[in-house]
């Protein structure tokens, strides 16, 4: 019990600062991920010339493993494009670019199971089509891809381990650099992991209490 | 900044390292079906714990579950290389090490069997009770009405999520490179530190994966349509 006291939380602040990296970058990413994903879906369903374009974005962000996408986006961006312009920033993109691959295909769902009476309702009533999509489908979209939303947030969460492979002093990596000074892994890993699984479980329990309370709310299947 | 766009693109010298890339794609293969057939096992045996009539037994299975499904599985590798081996040494008392390709088998199987023991769960409650019933009439043992009647049904159903799975589950061997699998990131990172050209290598291993895992999710997509419909019938 000594040992969990001075490795674990004796060293709480240095743990929470790496907790809050970690909440930083999962935020700024899931944000990220919500407003790239809708583009990426509005693009592929109602701009056609950029279509395949899309498409092709949707795939690659889907299909390529996060680490090798966080390598591509941490080393290779910066020389090609100018940015991520600091590993913090490269860290939220690649997440934040994965997960937006995801949501544009949950987004994608929720538009196409829409009954199509009701954008021709709402074309009919007046309504153009930007108005249409904000008060007619964009708020049952959301409602009804919500809980899915919250579990994308899981997988950031579980993704964000791996940014501390590029230096970022999340909570992952403060305490291999408490494991680096102590060389006492057991208590210092074993807690660092507890508050991972405490973290997530309490992400995707919101995530099912609210999928629950909708489906009580508005009947919706989730 | 074409410059740098040229070298991404320029992918001549990953192809000329495909040698030793394609031998570490080849671990990536091997810890796959390593971690496969444990999470099978393991979620198996998580979901029949769970199911359990003994309340202690659900409760463990239930802990279980949700631990691994909830572990991040890089912190659940790091764990398994580092903690796990000092664990089972003090049990012991010896001086115990996993190899690093043990430790990447253990610890995405045990991360996957949590999510195997959902979906098993939910493809045996599904089964209706009548099935179980009509088995114990005709004189089948527990263990016999587990292989004859529920995992058959069980496997037709979960088949599509199990293959989705499984995809997920290639995608995470990645990470094994970081204790030390000589897997295709490994190879990559090890041919950047020779040759210090990061951008034709990563690009190229971002590609190289996106190929085989576009291709293995679009299979998979393809099948599991024609295998819902045929089933539905």
């Amino acid at each position: 019990m000594g040992n969990w006291q001075r490795l674990v939380w004796n060293q709480r602040d240095v743990l929470l600062a790496g907790l809050s990296v970690t909440v930083e970058v999962c935020v700024i990413a899931f944000v990220a991920a919500i407003l790239g994903g809708l583009v990426l879906c509005l693009v592929r369903l109602y701009v056609r010339p950029l279509r395949p374009l899309a498409v092709l974005l949707i795939e690659f962000f889907r299909d390529t493993p996060i680490f090798v996408q966080l390598m591509w986006v941490a080393y290779v961006w910066p020389e090609l494009f100018g940015f991520p312009d600091s590993f913090f920033a490269a860290g939220w993109l690649a997440l934040g670019l994965q997960s937006s691959g995801y949501l544009a295909e949950t987004f994608r769902a929720g538009i196409e199971a829409l009954p199509r009476g009701q954008r021709d309702a709402a074309f009919s009533a007046g309504m153009s089509p930007a108005q249409t999509f904000r008060r007619i489908i964009m708020p049952q979209v959301a409602l009804a891809s919500a809980p899915s939303i919250v579990n994308q947030f899981t997988v950031i969460v579980k993704s964000s381990t791996l940014v501390s492979v590029i230096t970022v002093p999340d909570l992952m990596s403060q305490s291999q650099k408490l494991i680096s000074v102590w060389y006492e892994p057991i208590e210092i890993l074993t807690a660092t992991a507890a508050i991972y699984i405490a973290f997530v479980f309490l992400v995707s329990a919101c995530g099912k209490w609210l999928a629950d309370r909708l489906r009580l709310r508005y009947g919706l299947a989730a | 900044m074409s410059d740098a766009l040229k070298q991404s693109l320029d992918l001549s010298m990953f192809l000329e390292y495909r040698a030793i890339l394609l031998q570490g794609l080849i671990f990536n293969v091997l810890v796959f079906l390593g971690a496969a057939a444990l999470a099978l096992v393991a979620g198996l045996g998580a979901a029949l714990m769970r199911m359990s009539r003994l309340a202690p037994t659900r409760w463990i299975g239930t802990l279980y579950v949700e631990v691994f499904r909830n572990a991040p599985d890089y912190i659940m590798l790091v764990w398994v290389h580092f903690v796990l081996p000092l664990l089972i040494g003090i049990v012991i008392r010896r001086r115990v090490e996993f190899h690093p390709f043990v430790s990447a088998v253990i610890a995405l199987g045990l991360v996957y069997s949590g999510y195997f023991a959902e979906g098993f769960r939910a493809g045996i409650e599904a089964i209706p009770r009548g099935n179980l019933d009509a088995g114990r009439a005709c004189g089948m043992s527990e263990r016999l009405i587990l292989w004859r009647i529920t995992l058959p049904q069980v496997v037709r159903r979960m088949l599509p999520e199990a293959l989705n799975l499984f995809v997920s589950m290639f995608k995470a061997t990645t990470i094994v490179s970081l204790i030390a699998v000589p897997d295709l990131m490994y190879n990559v990172s090890m041919v950047i530190q020779q040759e210090m050209r990061p951008l034709p290598l990563y690009t190229g291993a971002a590609l190289t994966y996106f190929l085989l895992i576009f291709l293995l999710s679009a299979g998979v997509r393809a099948f599991s349509e024609r295998w819902r419909r045929a089933i539905l019938v």
